[in-house]
């Protein structure tokens, strides 16, 4: 069943254009100039309930003005939104009992008030049942382990803290929806993993639809199956991961423990990527030379005492395709 | 926007609004003692002054010193609610973009300020207790009649719901300037000096009195103020009140005009 549907969703901005120098500034005062900027420009997407989506693009792509459209406080320029049956902008507050919303670098809890008393202002908002209440409660403090800071204000709260009991709020009243902007931007290791956990599990135990903007990709590749990828305003891909992986890291890197020092080393079909004493990276294309004739060629020539293949990592990927764009690469050939 | 008030409204939020700025002032327990200690001395200081400017001159007519002691504690205390911004939280939420939370919410923007405004200003309310106590070894308040003291308090409340739409008002302003910190001093000093907060309005000249009485601030401070000390008499209180009522309305349209406005901005223009 389709949750959120997107069809032809466009987003412009109207600004002022200001001449350099005072004089500039003087004449705006009497004429205007505006100029125009598409922050999103026919995307379509639909998402089923229950999938975890990762929404991935560079600073400035257009992610945040999609999720605003999708939460109800920007209207479109022109297209289509529904979100659970709502025109999200039409019947905003509707649409605000449907989701939960988490900011990463934006807490949503009484800064001055201990947790607990965010918690109770979010269920007098959602009217969300007492037994309900509890139940989550103490479902989400078996994962997040929020008892300890319950009565602490939030001000006095550290980061990682602070967003657990963000994760917590945004979840107490079951949206079905959630969007989570950054969620994990400055989390230490530890709070990562909690927090990476408990989305994991209410997409899963709870069927949440989750969408997911993030700039680390250690959060797509452990949370998500789908990705969409957005620059300048336009969905560039959408599919799995793997298939991203699959179609544009077609180079692999063989990873070489040499048993001797060799002056020079030279393996046809690969380039010399990086060497660190006695450990050197080929890399190579998949398309061009396969891997078993590689580890091949090196046994034949060199004593090694470790050999290894690594995979391209996701980070590489994306930021090729934000700085190349992306382009479907063409049907793998074994070589 | 969705209308303001939709179906299935529900007032328990708003009522949770008000008691968590309730809680949240009286976690500022510092700004207590010295509201309170800053009040005791303007109390003090005032009396100074009028005893020393009566000693000196004929007193005004039917405003005898025990009067003017009065009508300056009674401002004060008065001060002590009303010069509170209890929307100041709207200025802070626009300046930082944090308002974009409370849009996601399932309730109304505006009836979530008026709720965490009037919670915030229950608390300051707290604090007349103490203080009246404090003046009161001060100075001598004289009490009015039990009619009197009726309409004080009706003209005070509406005086409240002015002083309310002219902090929205100021504080709406920031969705174009993002800054209205020049705006609210000019305003506080209006509120103090032509609204009658410092000096009865029947002090001034008579051509000036006459459009001072027909500005808001005197709506706020000046009215209840008289109604309290008697110079505006049980006949005069139906024109005294009623245009109070007429600022109250006024000042409400342009509160739904700039709010809508400014959320068009926030919503259309995207900030």
């Amino acid at each position: 069943m389709t949750i959120i549907e997107a069809v032809d969703l466009n987003k412009t901005f109207r600004s002022i254009v200001r001449q350099p120098g005072l004089g500039g500034a003087l004449r705006a005062l009497f004429s205007r100039e505006f100029e125009e900027k598409a922050a999103v420009r026919n995307v379509n997407f639909a998402l089923r309930q229950g999938e975890l989506v990762g929404y991935l693009g560079p600073n400035g792509a257009g992610k945040s003005t999609t999720i605003k459209m999708l939460t109800g406080i920007l209207v479109p320029t022109s297209g289509k939104i529904r979100v659970a049956g709502i025109v999200p902008h039409e019947h905003r507050r509707e649409n605000g009992q449907n989701i939960g919303v988490v900011f990463g670098q934006r807490s949503q809890l009484y800064w001055d008030l201990p947790l607990r008393e965010s918690f109770e202002l979010l269920r007098a908002i959602y009217d969300v049942p007492r037994d309900r209440y509890n139940a989550n409660l103490r479902h989400f403090n078996d994962i997040l382990d929020l008892e300890r800071f319950m009565g602490t204000p939030v001000r006095q709260l550290s980061l990682g803290e602070r967003m657990r009991g963000d994760f917590a709020a945004a979840m107490l009243h079951d949206p079905k929806i959630v969007y989570l902007d950054e969620p994990t931007i400055g989390l230490d290791v530890v709070a990562k993993e909690a927090i990476r956990e408990f989305i994991g599990t209410m997409n899963r135990e709870r069927g949440t639809t989750v969408i997911l903007t993030t700039h680390d990709l250690a959060d797509v590749e452990r949370l998500t199956r789908r990705i969409l990828l957005i620059d300048e305003g336009t969905v560039i891909y959408d599919g799995s991961l793997a298939k991203l992986r699959d179609e544009y890291g077609t180079h692999r890197t063989l990873v070489v423990t040499l048993a001797e020092t060799y002056p020079e080393i030279d393996v046809p079909g690969t380039t010399l990527d990086r060497r660190e004493g006695n450990v050197v990276h080929l890399r190579f294309d998949r398309r061009d030379v396969s891997a078993e004739a590689l580890v091949r060629r090196v046994l034949d020539t060199y004593r090694i005492t470790d050999i290894s293949l690594a995979e391209p990592d996701i980070d590489e990927i994306v930021r090729r395709i934000y700085t190349d764009g992306y382009v479907a690469a063409p049907a793998v050939v074994p070589g | 926007m969705a209308a303001l008030v939709p179906g299935r409204f529900r007032f328990a939020p708003y009522i949770e609004f008000g008691k968590k700025a309730i809680a949240r002032e009286a976690t500022y327990r510092f700004d207590v003692f010295t509201s309170i200690g800053s009040f005791a001395l303007r109390v003090y200081v005032l009396r100074m002054v009028w005893t020393a400017l009566y000693a000196r001159n004929a007193a005004p007519p039917g405003l005898p010193l025990h009067s003017i002691l009065t009508y300056s504690a009674v401002a004060l205390l008065m001060g002590l609610v009303l010069d509170v911004d209890q929307v100041s939280s709207l200025y802070e939420k626009l300046h930082d973009g944090s308002i974009i939370s409370d849009f996601m919410r399932p309730i109304s923007v505006p009836l979530y300020f008026f709720a965490d405004g009037t919670g915030e200003v229950l608390f300051h309310a707290l604090l007349i207790v103490p203080s009246l106590a404090l003046a009161l070894l001060i100075v001598h308040i004289d009490v009015p009649s039990a009619g009197a003291f009726a309409a004080f308090v009706l003209s005070l409340l509406l005086g409240y719901f002015v002083g309310f739409c002219v902090n929205f008002i100021l504080n709406c302003t920031a969705f174009w300037t993002l800054e209205i910190h020049a705006a609210q001093l000019i305003v506080t000093w209006l509120t103090d000096l032509l609204g009658g907060e410092l000096v009865p309005l029947v002090l001034f000249p008579a051509a000036l009195q006459n459009v001072l009485y027909a500005l808001p601030f005197a709506a706020m401070f000046s009215t209840p103020l008289l109604i309290y000390v008697g110079q505006i008499a049980p006949a005069r209180y139906p024109a005294a009140i009623g245009l109070q009522v007429v600022w109250l309305l006024v000042l409400g349209a342009i509160c739904t005009l700039m709010w809508r406005a400014g959320v068009r901005r926030v919503v259309v223009q995207g900030g």
